[in-house]
């Protein structure tokens, strides 16, 4: 069974037939794995499925016009934008339609009041070049450079650079979208007009139902144009250098300069933040995990293990480094007048710097997240979570604790406690924990190791960004608000009665549980009898179901 | 973990299960490498992906196809032939890719071409048809043998025993003598002795790059036995394809390292900046335009020497012996820019999208002749850059590039000329 | 309506229907129509005004959240009777954090005991212009007022906060929404999530979509040393292409553009006297700009930022001239830096009040360099209903680095004057009218702005019912207020 033949050719008419295909060799280009973000995992192996037909749409009313086919038809779809954040962007039913959105590359940039209008096909990468030509900047989400500026500002949307530019929320003006039944919602100034320049809602601000914390992943409409905001850089250029694999920008050293510090302790690697951020100076405040640098050394895979595995538990306890992005935003000056007080900051706590390149490898234009990759083959972070200072710099090392359990499948890291660093000027504190594995060995452990540490969240207190879509909902949900989810529900139900828009998101991740295996004995919380979807995705998933477990079956038989 | 033995044959596609399998969208294999991007216009450097928006035209798309493709999940369709060879494997992807991983993304993509092949699938019809031709007339236009030296004219010297083998090429024989005639006189301006082969046949750069490896590596072993008869220390090349199927193709199909063939392989680009800095090329005329230079694929990211390799792979990926991976960083970058600097009067500006970044022609390896509305898409791409940066004439270093250039400009009516380097050296160089 | 029922949940000394009592929260400053509510009730806890809310639901009453005493736009008068609930005695300051930079405090804290706790460690919070001492600092905001300051590039300083929903659910939400907060690894700095971004929902809301009653929120070091520059400006966009060129290169604190009528009802001392002299001799516009050094260097910081200034000003401003005075206003500096970062005293008549009993204000958000166009409007309109353009007040916000900035216009009148109020509604009408036609945007629509905004914003407003069906299915929280 294909995408139903009506629905088919109501879609040809809306796009035209060069882009629209129900191919299997073009739907197969749209797997999700075997690699990527989160892939080679249960999740990815057991929720994802290619799609039943790609359409390629060009503006909001053709994106519009395919929803409302959809929710005709009863066909499941999925926004699409670069495929990059993994399985959970891409189709979880048989017979989907992919909605691809690279199209949607519309752009236009006020340069004075410092904003920039894009399509959902616009990437950081392009963005953020044309933004330093206009002595702007934005932060390019860790996510990378290839990621999509609208996508990554609904779920992501931080770097180093967040230090001084703080939450992606605060920097998504005028919005257009299609909610899931097909509706065109138009949020900030473009509610009442044509106008991008401002965010915040006519009233209550409805730029609520856009992300959560880290995203609704594609489940609650779609994103089809967005304004961003721009912040003002410094005038010099930054000259590209060097050739693949050694790019880089050189920096205007009076303008913009990096610096690391080797601190003497922990401790005072984090109080080093904190003055720092109550100094209310500088561009990006970063801790640097040792095993970073070593991607940076490696010229190869094999490099890098050559280089890592002569660390020591002991040489990754007692490496401390902060680096520093110092940027005159106002003049030479004020350049001086940040790295005077830096020195200040460092003498008091006697953090020693070293000698840093006068260049940008990565953060400004790149935001370098495929070296993630190098390692290992397989990469995801299980939290990227923004908090405070308080618990951003203690919640590495819990999460290292519980890591243990599970090295191997997981990448031997001498027990390393993950990356934080300041956010918005000490106001928040960011702290980012990142494991890699090798998807050809069994990956059961990693399965585990990303649901329990959900637990630990809730055990320990701490708040994550596994949270909605990410991890059961059932389980997260009484332990946070309480009862979010509920809410979210409501939400879903409220705007995707049919649930036509990304199903099962976002239970996605509790259908996984009750559908591997391997998963059910870490289910340690009460779900209901049935989930709460309609009768159609009730029945679809059931389907689905039973046939991976036939699919289990017949595997199981042949290892025998 | 139990290891893997695997190599970099592309006659198996299994040597490259890992490297597809491994490739995790992040689409550097498309973009123009971040640090050099130049914003909303100009962003992408893959023609097959800009052609076809579908993700399966990328090479990120590709590699998913090949893992299903190797693991006997697809047959041989018409738009999986048509994904696998709508494209002129221009490099792009691969040093993209190899920006932050260790990956084999150009070598995968010939592989799907070589497994095409054997399964009977492929190549394309156009394909065949140029196979056919260099069987039977030893040209991939199915023109007389025997007009191959036609080019020659009389004020050209050639000797009969030489250093320096100038191999000439298909098109530089047959439809842009132009290109012969600037080279040859280039080498008899800076008093370089040449001669031309014996019995010159093709290199079997369409062949090799359709996967036709069996056909590709006869002509391979032929031409090599007859420079080596001639005694040649040297093969000079114009065209760029044809330098990259000597220098990288010849030893990958026998086996051995480009340093292990009997001759060193030579680009005009380069030999000019040697004789340029020597003093034997002294561009004396002024050549008063405003030109930019668009970077062949094949005497750049695809031109870094051979090495075969074979070992094993094992824990988390990494393979034994060590491998230094083909990156593109040995390309011809920087001596065809040397050469046109000097060249007095000419007001050089660089392409938006250079060097390795540089944005394929979409002409060669057989994709003109396959998907000519491919070949005259990209080009027309690429003039939209040229005319942004306001040149009158463009510069390549191969004939495919070239001819592909000048239809599109034909086609477009733009006013770009259109000129081989060797005919903007030779304009240079005092009668 | 049963008082006992409630007295039981808040206590007999938390509940009144006195006359009296009832009669205070009909009305306020604004010109909204009076309302009188039925009952008055003040809940000391989050369980209470969870209590309270079930208590309505069930009961079909109408609820209005209100936290301090003064209101200046009508958002908390009732439409349809009900319950106001006052949240005033809820007003401990349940913690100040000097490391994380954060001060946690219930909605009844008012600006005067918030700015007073913090200055006595040191510290302060960014403002709005003058809000009233007495005023909830949670409120204004929650409310999106505007601060002053327009050097963070991050904005909205309110961080993770609970929020007992129109369903009587009590619901923390952000990094605060952590099982035991705060008894946690989490301090709330965050207000996104959990899941959906709710705390975008109640923002703006003038209590329509619950009842928030703590919150998190960001405060800051007080400056080591200020500098107050002033610019005398007869050109309006002018000084706004200065803005613009100056406030992206990071200089300056507060910046605000103010005219003579409301500078001089700032400022002037003896009334009426020193106001009439002041206006006469103001200029039109008086740009003010602070510049201030931090915990570090202070000097050196401040020396920066005015070398930047001053060089911007010589290069490409001449007609502008900035300076550490305002010609004939000795001694303005100290005094407008103590108005800037201090509320406005409880024991004296609010300073749009004081000169003739009441005022109303008029805002929206704008991009600058419209802001002639829209004073134009404005001075078009005002002779029309027989209001002298001089005695129009003018104040000028620049917001994070100019990309937009607030435009308040004010009217000031004899609120005893039945005619007078009558014609300053009029005019407010017809210039909110104009305006908006003309592309202001007004992002928190007060009491008949509201109809006049969301008629142009169907698409918008289907949402909003959408979300508000879903947190109060009975419309029981402020109804008749916004769209709903």
């Amino acid at each position: 069974m294909a995408i139903v033949k009506e629905a088919y050719k109501a879609l040809e008419d809306v796009v035209g037939a060069a882009y629209l295909s129900d191919d299997p060799v073009i739907c197969e280009g749209y797997r999700s794995g075997p690699a990527g973000y989160e892939a080679g995992l249960g999740y990815e192996r057991v929720m994802t499925k290619i799609p039943g037909a790609v359409v390629m749409p060009k503006t909001t009313e053709e994106v519009q016009k395919i929803v409302k086919i959809c929710n005709r038809y009863c066909v499941p779809y999925v926004p699409y934008s670069t495929g990059f954040y993994g399985p959970r962007s891409h189709c979880h039913m048989e017979n989907e339609l992919l909605v691809d959105l690279k199209r949607l590359n519309d752009f236009e940039f006020d340069e004075k009041h410092w904003y920039a209008v894009v399509g959902s096909g616009v990437v950081y990468s392009q963005f953020q070049e044309e933004c330093l030509r206009r002595g702007g900047y934005v932060v390019i989400g860790g996510g990378g450079a290839q990621a999509s500026v609208i996508a990554n500002l609904i779920g992501d949307g931080w770097s180093p650079l967040s230090h001084r530019i703080g939450l992606p929320h605060r920097r998504i003006l005028g919005t257009e979208m299609v909610l899931p039944d097909g509706e065109i919602l138009r949020m900030g100034s473009l509610a009442v007009g044509d106008d991008w320049f401002w965010g915040d809602g006519i009233g209550p601000d409805l730029r609520g139902l856009l992300r959560g914390y880290t995203g609704l992943r594609g489940c609650l409409g779609i994103v089809t144009k967005m304004a961003v905001k721009v912040l003002p850089f410094q005038p010099e250029r930054l000259q590209p250098k060097g050739i693949s694999p050694n790019t880089a920008l050189a920096l205007p050293e009076k303008r913009v300069k990096w610096i690391n510090y080797i601190m003497p302790s922990k401790e005072t690697q984090v109080k080093a933040m904190y003055e720092i951020g109550k100094a209310e100076i500088a561009g990006a405040v970063t801790k640097v995990p040792l095993f970073w640098r070593a991607i940076a050394k490696a010229e190869c895979k094999e490099e890098f293990w050559d280089i890592w595995l002569k660390e020591t538990p002991e040489t990754i306890a007692n490496f401390h480094i902060v680096r520093v992005l110092l940027i005159g935003f106002t003049s030479e000056e004020q350049l001086e007048y940040d790295e005077n007080v830096l020195n200040d900051i460092m003498m008091e706590l006697g953090g020693q710097p070293r000698p840093t390149k006068p260049s940008d490898e990565s953060w400004i234009k790149n935001a370098d997240s495929a070296g993630m990759w190098l390692m290992c083959g397989s990469y995801v972070s299980v939290d990227y979570v923004i908090e405070t200072l308080k618990q951003a710099t203690e919640h590495g090392p819990v999460y290292a604790e519980l890591k243990k359990k599970y090295t191997p499948p997981l990448m031997p890291d001498h027990g390393d406690p993950g990356w934080f660093q300041s956010f918005e000027l000490g106001y928040q504190g960011y702290s980012e924990f990142l494991i890699y594995w090798d998807q050809d060995e069994d990956t059961t452990g990693v399965d585990h190791f990303y649901l329990e540490t959900s637990k630990m969240n809730i055990n320990h207190r701490f708040y994550t960004s596994l949270i909605g879509p990410h991890q059961p909902m059932y389980l997260t949900g009484p332990k946070y608000g309480p009862n979010y989810h509920e809410w979210m529900l409501k939400i879903k139900n409220e705007f995707d009665p049919l649930w036509t828009c990304h199903p099962p998101v976002p239970f996605a991740h509790d259908e996984f549980v009750e559908r591997a295996p391997w998963m059910h004995e870490l289910k340690t919380w009460e779900t209901p009898k049935e989930f709460p979807y309609p009768q159609w995705v009730k029945e679809r998933l059931a389907a689905e179901a039973a046939t991976f477990r036939a699919g289990l079956k017949s595997e199981a038989k042949v290892k025998k | 973990m139990p290891t893997t033995k695997v190599n970099l044959e592309t006659t198996d596609l299994s040597n490259y299960r890992y490297d597809m399998s491994r490739c995790i969208k992040c689409k550097g294999c498309y973009w123009v490498e971040h640090t050099y991007m130049p914003g909303v216009k100009f962003s992408t450097r893959c023609p097959s992906n800009v052609w076809n928006d579908f993700d399966s035209y990328g090479a990120f798309g590709k590699m998913r196809i090949g893992t299903a493709l190797v693991e006997g999940k697809l047959d041989w369709t018409p738009t999986l032939l048509e994904v696998v060879y709508a494209d002129p494997l221009c490099g792009a992807c691969d040093v993209g890719c190899k920006r932050n991983l260790d990956l084999e993304i150009g070598l995968s993509l010939e592989a799907m071409r070589v497994k095409a092949v054997k399964d009977g699938a492929g190549p394309m019809p156009a394909h065949k048809k140029i196979a056919e031709n260099i069987a039977a007339t030893h040209n991939v236009f199915g023109s007389a043998h025997n007009d191959r030296k036609k080019w020659l004219t009389k004020d050209i010297q050639v000797a009969e025993k030489a250093d320096v083998l100038y191999f000439v090429g298909c098109t530089a024989s047959y439809t842009n003598n132009e290109i012969a005639q600037a080279t040859a006189k280039i080498l008899n301006a800076t008093k370089t002795p040449f001669m031309l082969m014996p019995d010159e046949w093709c290199c079997g750069n369409t062949l090799q790059s359709v996967g036709m490896l069996d056909e590709a590596r006869e002509l391979a072993k032929r031409n090599i036995e007859m420079v080596k008869s001639t005694g040649a220390k040297t093969v000079l090349l114009s065209c760029a394809e044809g330098y990259r199927m000597w220098k990288v193709e010849y030893p990958k199909l026998l086996n051995i390292a480009t340093a292990d063939l009997p001759f060193t392989v030579v680009h005009l680009t380069e030999f000019a900046d040697s004789a340029l800095k020597q003093g034997s090329l002294r561009p004396t005329k002024p050549v008063n335009v405003r030109l930019t230079y668009h970077d062949s694929c094949s005497i750049s990211r695809l031109a870094d020497p051979w090495t075969p390799w074979s070992g094993e792979r094992g824990w988390m990926g990494t393979v034994s012996p060590r491998l230094k991976r083909r990156r593109g960083t040995q390309g011809l970058y920087g001596q065809p820019r040397n050469v046109i600097s000097s060249i007095p009067g000419v007001e050089f500006v660089e392409m938006i999208r250079a060097r390795e970044n540089a944005f394929c022609c979409g002409a060669g390896r057989g994709t003109k002749e396959a998907f000519p509305t491919l070949a005259s898409s990209s080009a027309k791409h690429r003039l939209e850059e040229v005319k942004e940066i306001g040149a009158e004439v463009l510069v390549s270093a191969c004939p495919w590039c070239k001819n592909n250039f000048a239809q599109a400009v034909k086609e477009d009516g733009n006013h770009v000329k259109v000129m081989d380097f060797s005919e903007l050296v030779l304009a240079s160089l005092d009668a | 309506m049963s008082k006992d029922e409630l007295a039981k949940i808040v206590g007999k000394e938390n509940v009144s229907d006195a006359e009296a009592v009832l009669l205070q929260y009909s009305k306020d400053h604004s010109l909204v129509a009076a309302g009188r509510p039925d009952v008055v009730v003040w809940p000391t806890s989050s369980e209470q005004v969870s209590e309270i809310l079930k208590w309505s639901n069930k009961n079909n009453v109408p609820v209005i959240p209100v936290s301090s005493g003064e209101h200046f736009n009508g958002g908390a008068i009732p439409r349809q009777g009900g319950m106001i609930m006052d949240l005033s005695k809820m007003n401990k300051i349940l913690d100040i954090d000097q490391d994380i930079k954060q001060a946690r405090f219930e909605a009844g804290v008012t600006w005067g005991q918030l700015t007073g706790e913090l200055a006595k460690k040191g510290l302060r919070v960014i403002m709005p212009l003058l809000p009233h001492a007495n005023r909830s600092v949670l409120t204004d905001f929650l409310e999106r007022e505007v601060p002053t300051n327009t050097v963070y590039d991050y904005g909205e300083p309110m961080q993770a906060f609970e929020v007992v929903w129109p369903t009587g659910d009590v619901f923390r939400l952000g990094s605060a929404s952590v099982d035991g907060y705060p008894d946690s690894m989490s301090r709330g700095g965050n207000p996104s999530g959990p899941g959906i971004d709710f705390y975008r929902l109640v923002q703006g809301a003038q209590g329509t979509m619950g009842v928030v009653t703590w919150t998190n929120l960001k405060i800051l070091f007080q400056t080591k040393k200020d500098k107050v520059f002033f610019a005398a400006v007869d050109d309006l966009a002018y000084v706004q292409e200065f803005l613009y060129r100056l406030l992206p290169r990071r200089v300056g604190q507060e910046v605000v553009l103010l005219n003579r009528t409301d500078l001089a009802a700032m400022i002037a001392e003896q009334w009426p006297a020193d106001f009439e002299k002041l206006r006469a001799k103001l200029p039109p516009w008086t740009l003010v700009i602070v510049i201030s050094g931090l915990t570090r260097r202070p000097e050196e910081k401040v020396a920066y930022e005015v070398n930047c200034l001053k060089e911007i000003v010589k290069n490409e401003f001449r007609r502008l001239v900035v300076d550490e005075a305002l010609p004939g206003f000795p001694g303005l500096g100290g005094k407008m830096l103590s108005l800037l970062r201090n509320p406005w005293p409880a024991d004296v008549p609010y300073w749009k009040n004081r000169w003739q009993g009441a005022s109303q204000s008029l805002f929206f958000i704008a991009r600058p360099e419209n802001s002639s166009r829209f004073l134009e409007i404005v001075e078009t309109i005002a002779p029309k209903h027989g209001y002298p353009v001089a005695d129009i007040g003018s104040y000028i916000q620049p917001i994070e680095h100019n990309r937009a900035c607030q435009i308040e216009f004010t009217f000031f009148y004899d609120g005893k004057d039945a005619a007078n109020k009558a014609r300053i509604a009029a005019l407010y009408r017809d210039a909110a009218k104009a305006l908006m036609n003309e592309g202001a945007l007004f992002t928190r629509p007060y009491g008949e702005l509201a109809p006049m905004v969301y008629e142009r914003a169907a698409g918008y407003v289907m949402g909003l019912k959408r979300v508000k069906k879903i947190f109060d299915p009975n419309n029981i929280m402020n109804p008749g207020n916004l769209c709903f």
